[in-house]
């Protein structure tokens, strides 16, 4: 029995009403990759956030090594041997590289009172250099890195004083394959120290191949752990949703002519730094996809075409010849678009599901003493809501409180309720669990059939494959390759253009 | 073990009392209705008595904390307002013998200038908006004492016609009811609210953010300018001292109204009325106590230090613009 590095006994947690976590209680062993799955809102980052320091649990007790430990914040919980690197950025501008990977342990390179900066990059350049990210200086600021070096930045923070229990809440996601393939090495040498790792993914291929067992959780409450080489992908979506997933997953068909009629012409589009020289047309009801590595620029094609970009050349133009310059031209010309950067750019935290929905849309809701009722702010948003079956207690609840999968809906109910005809969706199904990303995959499937276009970016091959009329690759910046629908396409013809 | 828990029940009761709106809500209107009352028993109802005379007082606060009530909702400061006051209403007095319909127009625009110079600087120039207003302030602060050091700016014998409570209180009305259908009932407050709560997804949903905070500013000022002519009716001269320490006033009265400091979706309209309200009534009870200026300034302090505390959106974490 001496194998058990944590028991987490009887747990609870509740955010207002809503009950986060409900009486949760599992074991799990030292030298052990242990995945924690569930959809959006089954209280996973709850779980873990508790443990690490960042939320207070209300009930039970986490008994590491035997020992009960309750940090109230994260240099807490590192000190007792826990830490974690989050779905989000972990990493403070205005610092540098070397005082991120030290934050909360400054006093080890204290004398007199005086910080000895030296020797502190002296450390953090053996350790980036031992981890072999020797790319990244010391001394430099963090936010001269990009999102990507950023993570590896925090991997070096979480793991250089060997914690006893590594947490990694979906940080996957945010990662190009490199990036993976580093923390996938880091967790592995993690595990054959000895030591734990926590795995939060909504890949459910990749939580098969990288955990040693898993454990469901669904609303809160614990359904069971499994061992990995026991289950397979079917069986966990089952367990995670309480029900077998029925229909298909991506779209079915093949073949479909895509229409001639252009929507939206893009032309020698240039954003210093980011992309050079793009062109592409958009055709009326298709699903046009963008893939490449994260780095590549194409997150950058959605803020372009949505007259977002600073300092952007070239044009973009509707089929009316109308060029979309700026955000309100482009939304009052019936585009859309959803961000990567979900809870900076596409929502308003600290603001109401109502607010959040209804926001593009006051003009069309005011009436002709452009006044409005709330009555009619609240239906409107309560209908779109309600249609993309968002989990909340009403549509006066603060976005900041619902989960992410629940969030992304408030973004695409915003966007339906508009009844936008070009949708530019970056990254749609980030961080979102299967239930939902099939909704979303549905969505799209029917908004194309009702002749909406739809630009979407994604680090998911399979879901461009599965849901895209055309693909374009993008490399360095620029178009570097383009294919079609078909049956037979497959990753590596994507990664091959990609790199 | 019973014991634990209820160690552990009561900060969550506690925490859940301060953090709901219920208190947000209620606590401005039982500080007033409890501050009236103190203050009559305490004044022996003389209090009561000079109503007219507090009313008379409350005319220039409210107006002009209306505008700063805009500039705080969408998470801004102003510490102009005392000083816009200032050029206003010497504007106003210059222009009250020409014609006193010119008078008002021309305190209006010079609010709204003096308006339009704080908000280029902080939307084009970048600067916090608590940064550029404090320059301003002390700007044109430095013009009034310019102007007025000699001798106070004199208004028209004809500005003493307008001084009766239908014109000062129907301006005041007036300011409130159409701020208040804007800011409950057209997309201007929403909008407002949601700049304060997130500016960058607000601007992703197509809200003109810059010429909006600009134009705000702007409108601040001109409202500051519509105040200035009230209070040079109530007056009859700008002197030195013309609007000082207006802006500390209009920012104790919003945060006694229980504005949260950051703005955002918690705001109401009700923080102007009920805040600027307790305010002149409190700072009034106090004099009539007969205390000191400084122990007045001390306990002012400490109410205000309370309610800021009180009021804070912990959960809107943002530094003010």
């Amino acid at each position: 029995m001496n194998d058990v590095r944590l028991e987490v006994k009887n747990v609870s947690k509740n955010f207002g009403i809503t009950r986060a976590l409900k009486d949760v209680s599992f074991k799990i062993n030292k030298g052990e990759i242990r995945a924690l799955i569930g959809e959006n809102g089954s209280g996973k980052s709850t779980l873990t956030n508790s443990l690490a320091g960042i939320y207070q649990k209300d009930n039970g007790t986490f008994i590491l090594d035997g020992k009960e430990v309750h940090p109230t914040n994260q240099v807490e919980a590192n000190n007792e041997g826990i830490s974690i690197i989050v779905q989000e950025l972990g990493t403070l501008d205005g610092l540098t590289v070397a005082e991120n990977i030290f934050l909360g342990h400054e006093e080890n390179f204290v004398r007199y009172g005086i910080k000895n900066t030296a020797a502190m990059n002296r450390k953090a350049g053996e350790l980036l250099k031992e981890y072999g990210f020797d790319r990244i200086k010391p001394s430099n600021m963090i936010e001269n890195y990009n999102f990507e070096d950023r993570k590896l930045v925090e991997i070096v923070k979480a793991t250089y004083f060997k914690p006893k229990i590594l947490v990694i809440d979906e940080t996957t996601t945010a990662l190009s394959r490199e990036g993976r393939d580093e923390l996938y090495k880091q967790m592995k040498k993690v595990r054959d120290e000895g030591n734990t790792v926590i795995f939060i993914s909504h890949d459910l291929p990749e939580v098969l191949e990288m955990s040693d067992s898993i454990t469901i959780l669904r609303d809160g409450d614990y359904i069971d752990t499994v061992n990995s080489s026991e289950i397979d992908e079917d069986g966990l979506k089952k367990l995670m949703v309480g029900r077998d997933i029925t229909g298909g997953y991506y779209r079915a068909d093949y073949g479909e002519k895509i229409s001639d009629e252009v929507v939206m012409k893009v032309k020698n589009v240039t954003v210093p730094g980011l992309i050079k020289d793009v062109s592409f047309e958009l055709h009326k009801g298709e699903i046009l996809g963008f893939g490449g590595l994260s780095e590549s620029g194409m997150h950058e094609i959605g803020k372009a075409c949505f007259g977002a970009s600073f300092d952007r050349e070239g044009s973009v133009t509707l089929a009316d010849g109308t060029e979309i310059n700026d955000i309100p031209t482009a939304i009052s010309h019936s585009i859309a678009y959803t961000s990567k950067d979900r809870d900076n750019e596409s929502l308003v935290m600290n603001q109401s599901i109502r607010d959040n929905i209804c926001l593009p849309s006051l003009d069309d809701l005011a009436n002709k003493a452009h006044l409005l009722s709330d009555k009619k702010l609240n239906e409107f948003a309560a209908t779109y809501a309600k249609k993309m079956s968002t989990k909340m207690q009403g549509v006066e609840q603060f976005v900041s409180a619902l989960s992410g999968g629940n969030k992304q809906k408030v973004v695409l109910a915003r966007w339906i309720g508009k009844d936008s005809d070009i949708l530019l969706l970056d990254s749609p199904t980030r961080g979102i669990d299967i239930g939902v990303k099939q909704d979303i995959y549905q969505l799209m499937d029917s908004m194309r059939k009702a002749g909406k276009s739809i630009i979407m970016i994604s680090e998911e091959l399979m879901e461009l494959i599965g849901m895209c009329d055309r693909i374009i690759i993008m490399k360095d910046g620029m178009i570097s390759g383009e294919l079609s629908r078909e049956k037979d396409l497959n990753e590596n013809s994507l990664i091959a253009k990609m790199v | 073990m019973e014991n634990q828990e209820t160690n552990q029940y009561k900060p969550n009761f506690f925490k859940k009392l301060i953090g709901s709106n219920m208190l947000r809500a209620s606590l401005p209107i039982i500080g007033l209705i409890a501050v009236c009352f103190i203050f009559n028993i305490l004044t022996k109802g003389s209090m009561w008595n000079s109503r007219k005379l507090i009313l008379n007082q409350i005319y220039v606060v409210l107006i002009s904390a209306t505008g700063v009530f805009f500039i705080m909702s969408m998470g801004g400061l102003d510490f102009s307002q005392g000083s816009i006051l200032g050029i206003a209403s010497i504007v106003v007095c210059k222009l009250s013998g020409v014609n006193m319909l010119l008078a008002v127009i021309g305190g209006v625009v010079a609010g709204a200038l003096i308006g339009a110079f704080n908000g280029f600087f902080y939307v084009n120039r970048k600067i916090k908006s608590f940064v550029v207003t404090i320059c301003t302030m002390f700007l044109f602060r430095g013009f009034i004492k310019y102007m007025a050091s000699n001798s106070p700016v004199a208004a028209s014998m004809k500005v003493y016609d307008y001084d009766t409570t239908p014109v000062k209180l129907g301006l005041t009305l007036v300011v409130l009811i159409i701020s208040f259908v804007a800011f409950r009932y057209t997309k201007f407050g929403i909008n407002l609210k949601a700049i304060g709560a997130g500016e960058k997804a607000v601007k992703f949903a197509g809200v003109r953010t810059d010429r909006m905070k600009f134009l705000i500013y702007m409108l601040a000022g001109a409202i500051t300018g519509l105040a200035a002519f009230v209070n040079i009716v109530k007056n009859g001269s700008a002197t030195a001292n013309v609007g000082n320490q207006l802006e500390t006033q209009i920012l104790i009265a919003l945060v006694l109204g229980g504005m949260p400091i950051s703005g955002g979706a918690k705001v109401k309209f009700e923080n102007v009325i009920v805040g600027s309200l307790l305010y002149i009534v409190l700072n009034n009870g106090l004099i009539m106590m007969g205390l000191t200026t400084q122990t007045m300034q001390l306990i002012q302090g400490i109410i205000f230090l309370i309610f800021v505390a009180l009021f804070a959106d912990r959960e809107n974490l943002t530094v003010i613009k």
